[in-house]
């Protein structure tokens, strides 16, 4: 049987660098439909998985999603944790393996065009991650609040902890994560490796994680009943406090926009630079 | 010399201001306002909810003792972050305000879909306060005074009042006193006992406690005045996650981890 031995990787034929966005117009680097296209077509996506679960929460929660021992229950409600647990792991291994993979083949020196398209999608992804946010820190804890001081809970698997939890929290990791793999194999010049790992970076991963981290000491507190707070629902009851805690850590999203605009402003200097160095008619290449 | 020194530096920054970009326009702008609206709604939203909330969430809860102490500790926060990263990136003095419309919309947003149309509660028992106002004065008290420590002490104060005052105007009628089942009673409270909260036995209803009537109407201005105090507690914490977690990692990078 002949053996089948992977190339190593200098004897690989060399990819077709991807190349740059080609000039349609109206699909340059900062039109709508150009490099912020992803601004909406992410938030709409996010926007649009959150309104199909609050319908489905209006349908199918009075009557099956107050007795967890039904089968109804079950099937309605711990099956939709299995699918959503599922969904984000598949999307995660997807996106994150097609980040890095594409990101290898990437050519080393972009045009300036490029990599303002590149900080614009950047960008898109940094408000993805806004919106998941919001989504988990807002949108979903006020469906928590008023469903759990209005009936008892029988299971950590109520209802509304079923999308806030159990999907766009484990998002809210992916989408972090992701927009680093993005930021580090398409924007060199702000997040590349030879840097070192950015603090803007790290604090947000860190709220995405950590936030995941303090479901269980939430469910571990609403199990007991220590000092009136528990069983009993009061919603500013002190284990609920590390996720304000860990939720200030997602201040470090601030540090992205900073830090892209600072490169944004930098290749406009470049610009201006490079267009007084040529002496001929011609605009400075972009 | 000097007036010349003076004009030399106008033009220059008159040409900064005029400058033209080549991929640098207002579309970045509002890409930036709008997609950070979601995070500043979230994170000031979800401080008043796990600090605050339950005094938020009720018309019967919304007391002169715990809800005018808590509350303004809780929800200056994340104004006081955002007044901090708008003043230093941008000398915009309109960071409260900004978190105080971004948390309007993301608080009626969340109690109109989840606690009126999903549970049912009526708008009236479970409107959300606002902060508008407050947020309006204290941005005003920045421009003015150009000292976050004038702003924290002055402003903590006035971000208590103004945060009572503009929505007392709102609770006012719903502390008309009213019978009910023989007892004088608010109308909030009657709206507390026809609403049930299931899970939220009586015993945790934290308001007003202790000798309470003793003071007369005494206890909502020693309540404001504890809740000013707290409050400035709060404007430095919020100080810290603007200048620590949010300007201070730009361009700085971790070695290893």
């Amino acid at each position: 049987m002949q053996e089948q031995v992977r190339p190593r990787v200098e004897e690989r034929p060399a990819r077709a660098p991807t190349g740059e966005a080609p000039e349609i117009p109206g699909r340059g680097p900062t039109d709508w439909w150009g490099g912020w296209r992803w601004g909406f077509v992410s938030l709409l996506i996010i926007a649009g998985v959150a309104v199909a679960i609050r319908i489905y929460q209006g349908i199918f929660t009075f009557p099956w999603g107050l007795d967890s021992s039904t089968w109804q229950f079950f099937w309605l409600w711990r099956m939709l944790v299995v699918v959503e647990l599922a969904a984000v792991g598949v999307f995660t291994v997807l996106w994150w393996g097609w980040l890095l993979r594409s990101g290898r083949d990437l050519p080393e020196r972009i045009s300036h065009r490029e990599e303002v398209r590149r900080i614009a999608v950047f960008w898109s992804l940094v408000g993805a991650v806004s919106l998941n946010i919001y989504f988990e820190a807002s949108f979903f804890p006020n469906q928590d609040g008023a469903f759990h001081q209005t009936l008892v809970r029988d299971t950590a698997f109520t209802v509304s902890h079923i999308p806030m939890f159990y999907l766009f929290f484990p998002l809210g990791i992916t989408l972090a994560v992701g927009t680093y793999l993005y930021g580090r194999t398409r924007l060199p010049a702000v997040y590349g490796a030879w840097k070192g790992f950015p603090w803007s970076f790290f604090l947000l991963i860190a709220a995405t994680v950590t936030e995941m981290m303090q479901v269980a000491m939430n469910e571990w507190g609403h199990s007991i009943n220590f000092a009136n707070a528990g069983a009993e629902e009061f919603f500013s009851v002190w284990f609920h406090w590390p996720f304000v805690l860990y939720g200030w850590l997602a201040g470090g999203i601030f540090a992205l926009w900073g830090e892209t605009i600072l490169r944004l402003t930098q290749i406009e200097d470049d610009i201006v630079k490079e267009e007084a160095e040529v002496p001929s008619p011609e605009a400075a290449p972009v | 010399m000097a007036q010349a020194a003076i004009d030399v530096r106008a033009g220059e920054l008159r040409q900064l201001v005029n400058r033209k970009y080549r991929f640098i326009d207002r579309k970045w702008d509002f890409m930036f306002w709008f997609t950070a609206a979601f995070v500043v709604a979230a994170a000031a939203d979800i401080t008043r909810l796990l600090f605050a909330g339950d005094w938020d969430f009720w018309t019967d809860w919304k007391d002169r003792q715990w809800w005018m102490t808590i509350t303004p500790f809780a929800t200056i926060i994340i104004p006081s972050a955002l007044q901090y990263i708008q003043w230093r990136a941008w000398r915009m003095p309109t960071g409260a305000t900004y978190t105080a419309t971004c948390l309007f919309v993301a608080a009626w947003i969340g109690r109109t879909f989840q606690w009126h149309f999903f549970v049912n509660y009526p708008m009236n028992f479970i409107w959300p306060a606002t902060w508008i106002p407050a947020g309006i004065l204290i941005d005003f008290l920045l421009l003015e005074t150009r000292s976050f420590i004038i702003t924290s002490v002055i402003g903590a104060g006035i971000w208590t009042i103004a945060f009572w005052a503009s929505n007392y105007i709102m609770l006012a009628p719903f502390l008309q006193p009213t019978t009910f089942i023989g007892h004088t009673l608010t109308v909030a409270d009657v709206q507390g006992i026809t609403y049930i909260r299931a899970q939220t036995p009586e015993y945790l209803r934290v308001i007003e406690r202790g000798s309470l009537r003793t003071f007369l109407q005494e206890p909502q201005y020693v309540a404001l005045a504890f809740g000013t105090t707290v409050a400035v507690g709060g404007y430095w914490i919020g100080q810290f996650i603007g200048r620590y977690l949010s300007v201070w990692p730009i361009g700085r990078f971790l070695k290893q981890i």
